[in-house]
């Protein structure tokens, strides 16, 4: 049975996306090296200084086009694909998604204007009364607005559907496609408000003073479900095409993959105190329920920890694995998609574990702001998140542009380097933050670093180099295939993990959106409002802008 | 549409349940050992 | 016609079980330690003018240092800024062991962090707000604090010192 098959410009218009992400990707993943070489002792920057005038703008560079750029393009190219192949039909409207994703562009290129001027040297996170330049805020809108925009593109072409298939199950990656997009329209209100409400107008002289303990509140409003827009098309990939590219899997638990994506759904948003667990003006009681709800949202990863194994197990099996562990190896390690994703998957463990530890409330007062964080993040967002999209396109490239994968073979080593470099810098950091090591700290130069760190430090150095190597390789790959003159044979095929059950047999309520998207909002109600209505209320804005970089 | 295999039935995970058993003990160990990192550092009140 | 029912493998089944039981479980020992041993986060404590706090005279911060509430007891009113120096105010303090020294931190600027080294006080100084926690001493020795937040150029060598006498 012949698969549905994207037009030519439709697969152009995803390929847009992964393009714009992947040079995001390439420039921010240059100030890496710098940064973990600096804590090992050696200082760059002083070199580069005609174009990068600090540890810190580097370090602004490498968390927006990394945390920022190079996920929302790629996540939302991947979601356009999904929704298309998923529901097998055109998006509703094509020149919408055309303008939501020129807005994206148009505002990654008017932040990074003062990003790169060096007046916009306030991080990835911008907390006030760090006051940047007017155009770093409007890019940052124009970005998370040209997303909603594509978004709406989504849903319309949903709903068009769901018209003519009033009976029929959502296809799986349609489904959760949508949903994770939903999930991030909900959740940007708080960045949005923060920016709309405070900082632009801040910036632009229109008002004197912010509230910075008001302003931490929106932006972890949204900081949190931001790291499930990152997770979840991760997610979709090894619940939904990995287990039939590691061995002609099939889908554990379709109905489990689906529920537990509407407990993100619902959980995902109403917890972004366990960010604030130390900050003075949340009161401990709405912090407590918050860590309460976070240990609630552990809840849908470990389910989907036990489908997606049983879909690989299922899949190994098939191939002639035995043995409670042995079959691991009978997946097809060869295939760099495979290998990227299951090398991202078992990193990702870590991460859950450190983000677990995290968000455990008072746990948090050993952890807050250490070398741990960066340390987690780096596990999950880096890895997790970021050596699957690897993996993904190493499948999703040749099927939009017609051309071979570039030596598969590095390919495979590159997922490889990634994980020994990763282990080696992530492990360092997280122990150096259990030494009391801070983050966003040049510790290379830093006069309280006992001898006790300097031997992680070092490592910090090593990791980082052989992901610079890794990275690399990545590049060489994408930029080998996209040139390549070498065509595939005939049309690649799209990874689909069939179910093991038919969906159609699953409760009618995990496919219906206004009970869940209601339960949502009413939660984020009852666990935000109190305190947002308080911090309003006292709202003081006395906080006027410092530039001191 | 899912398709049934022979066999399909029979699968059970047990290899799951060892993957997922060495993941809880060492999420149990990290937790633990940060915890008593936290225990250790005294009150805060 | 909602005869459709959830299928879940049973494996599946008691991994959800388990796994809600281990999270219940760190839940109960989280609270153990804050309602139990009182390792607490930060609670509100006052809303300060960061305009006017480091300079006002009847602000704590425009004097930071400590003060001995009663014998053994201590507040310590400590001020970071970045402007015009990335410094907390005072750069140093010192104790006898077995003292227990409540910390009373803000800022006059942008947000820093506050953490002394081998404690639990670790929290976020935020402009307008003011941070509070408790230690006690336990072991002579000296105790770095840190700055944990960026802040700009001299976030880096941003910290001051606690000297526990024995």
């Amino acid at each position: 049975m012949k698969q549905y098959q994207l037009s030519t410009g439709e697969k152009k218009f995803v390929g847009s996306h992964l393009l714009v992400a992947i040079l995001a990707l390439a420039v921010g993943s240059l100030f890496g090296p710098l940064q973990a070489f600096e804590h090992a002792g050696w200082d760059i920057y002083p070199y580069i200084k005609p174009l990068i005038k600090s540890y810190y703008q580097g370090l602004t560079v490498h968390g927006v086009l990394n945390a920022l750029v190079w996920t929302t393009f790629f996540i939302m190219g991947f979601l356009t694909f999904n929704v298309m192949f998923g529901l097998k039909r055109p998006l509703k409207n094509m020149t919408l998604n055309k303008v939501g994703f020129w807005l994206m562009v148009v505002g990654v290129v008017t932040a990074a204007i003062p990003i790169l001027l060096n007046q916009a040297t306030v991080l990835f996170t911008f907390y006030p009364p760090l006051k940047a330049n007017w155009a770093f805020y409007v890019g940052l809108t124009l970005v998370v607005v040209g997303s909603w925009v594509e978004g709406w593109g989504l849903f319309a072409t949903y709903l068009g559907w769901r018209k003519e298939n009033p009976n029929e199950r959502t296809p799986f990656i349609a489904f959760a496609s949508i949903l994770t997009s939903l999930l991030w329209q909900i959740c940007t209100v708080g960045i949005a408000v923060e920016i709309l409400t405070m900082l632009l107008p801040w910036s632009l002289g229109l008002i004197e003073g912010v509230d910075p303990q008001l302003a931490r509140t929106y932006f972890w409003f949204t900081g949190h479900p931001l790291v499930y827009f990152w997770l979840l098309p991760a997610y979709i990939s090894w619940y939904a095409m990995l287990p039939k590219q590691a061995g002609e899997g099939k889908m554990f638990s379709d109905t489990l993959a689906r529920l537990s994506f509407w407990i993100f759904l619902v959980l995902s948003t109403p917890l972004g105190f366990h960010h604030q667990y130390v900050d003075p003006g949340v009161p401990p009681v709405w912090k407590f329920i918050h860590s309460m709800l976070t240990f609630g949202v552990f809840f849908p990863s470990m389910m989907t920890a036990f489908t997606v194994v049983a879909s690989l197990e299922y899949a190994g099996r098939k191939q002639g694995g035995k043995g409670a562990l042995a079959w691991i190896g009978k997946l097809k390690w060869s295939d760099p998609s495979v290998s990227a994703q299951l090398l991202a998957g078992i990193l990702f463990f870590f991460g859950g574990i450190g983000g677990l530890a995290n968000a455990s409330y008072n746990v948090n007062l050993v952890l807050h702001n250490t070398a741990f964080i960066p340390g987690h993040f780096h596990l999950t967002v880096a890895t997790g998140v970021t050596l699957s999209f690897m993996g993904i396109s190493y499948w999703l490239l040749p099927y939009l542009t017609g051309k071979k994968l570039w030596m598969p073979k590095v390919a495979v080593a590159q997922s490889w380097i990634w994980f020994v470099g990763m282990i080696i810098f992530s492990n360092s950091l997280h122990v150096l933050g259990l030494l009391g090591a801070p983050r966003r700290v040049p510790l290379g130069l830093a006069p309280y670093v006992p001898a006790e760190w300097n031997s992680r430090l070092f490592q910090v150095g090593v990791g980082g180099a052989i992901l610079f190597v890794s990275g690399a390789c990545y590049l060489a790959v994408m930029l080998m295939t996209a040139l390549s003159k070498e065509k595939v044979a005939e049309e690649v095929e799209v990874p689909i993990a069939e179910p093991m059950q038919d969906p159609a047999l699953s409760p009618i309520w995990l496919d219906r959106w206004a009970p869940w998207i209601y339960g949502t909002l009413a939660l984020v109600v009852v666990v935000y409002g109190p305190q947002l209505f308080e911090l309003i209320k006292n709202m003081a804005l006395t906080s006027p802008g410092f530039k001191v970089w | 549409m899912a398709k049934k295999d022979k066999g399909d039935e029979d699968f059970r995970p047990t290899g799951t349940i060892a993957v997922l058993a060495i993941f809880v003990i060492t999420l149990i160990a990290i937790w633990a050992t940060i915890y008593m990192i936290l225990v250790g550092r005294g009150g805060t009140l | 016609m909602s005869t459709q029912q959830m299928h879940i493998d049973p494996y599946e089944r008691n991994w959800m079980i388990f796994s809600g039981i281990l999270l219940v479980l760190f839940a109960v020992a989280v609270s153990v330690a804050a309602f139990g041993m009182g390792i607490q986060v930060p609670a509100p404590e006052q809303r300060v003018d960061p305009r006017t706090v480091a300079t006002d005279p009847s602000s704590p911060w425009s004097n930071p240092g400590l003060r001995e509430v009663s014998p053994g007891k201590y507040d310590a009113y400590v001020l970071a800024h970045a402007v015009p120096n990335w410094e907390f105010l005072p750069k140093e303090l010192s104790v006898p062991v077995g003292s227990s020294v409540s910390f009373y931190v803000t800022s006059s600027d942008v947000q820093h962090g506050f953490k002394i080294q081998d404690t639990n006080v670790n929290f976020m100084v935020i402009p307008g707000q003011v941070s509070k926690l408790t230690v006690t001493f336990d072991k002579p020795g000296t105790y770095n604090y840190i700055c944990t937040e960026y802040c700009g150029s001299g976030h880096g060598v941003m910290y001051g010192s606690i000297t526990v006498t024995p």
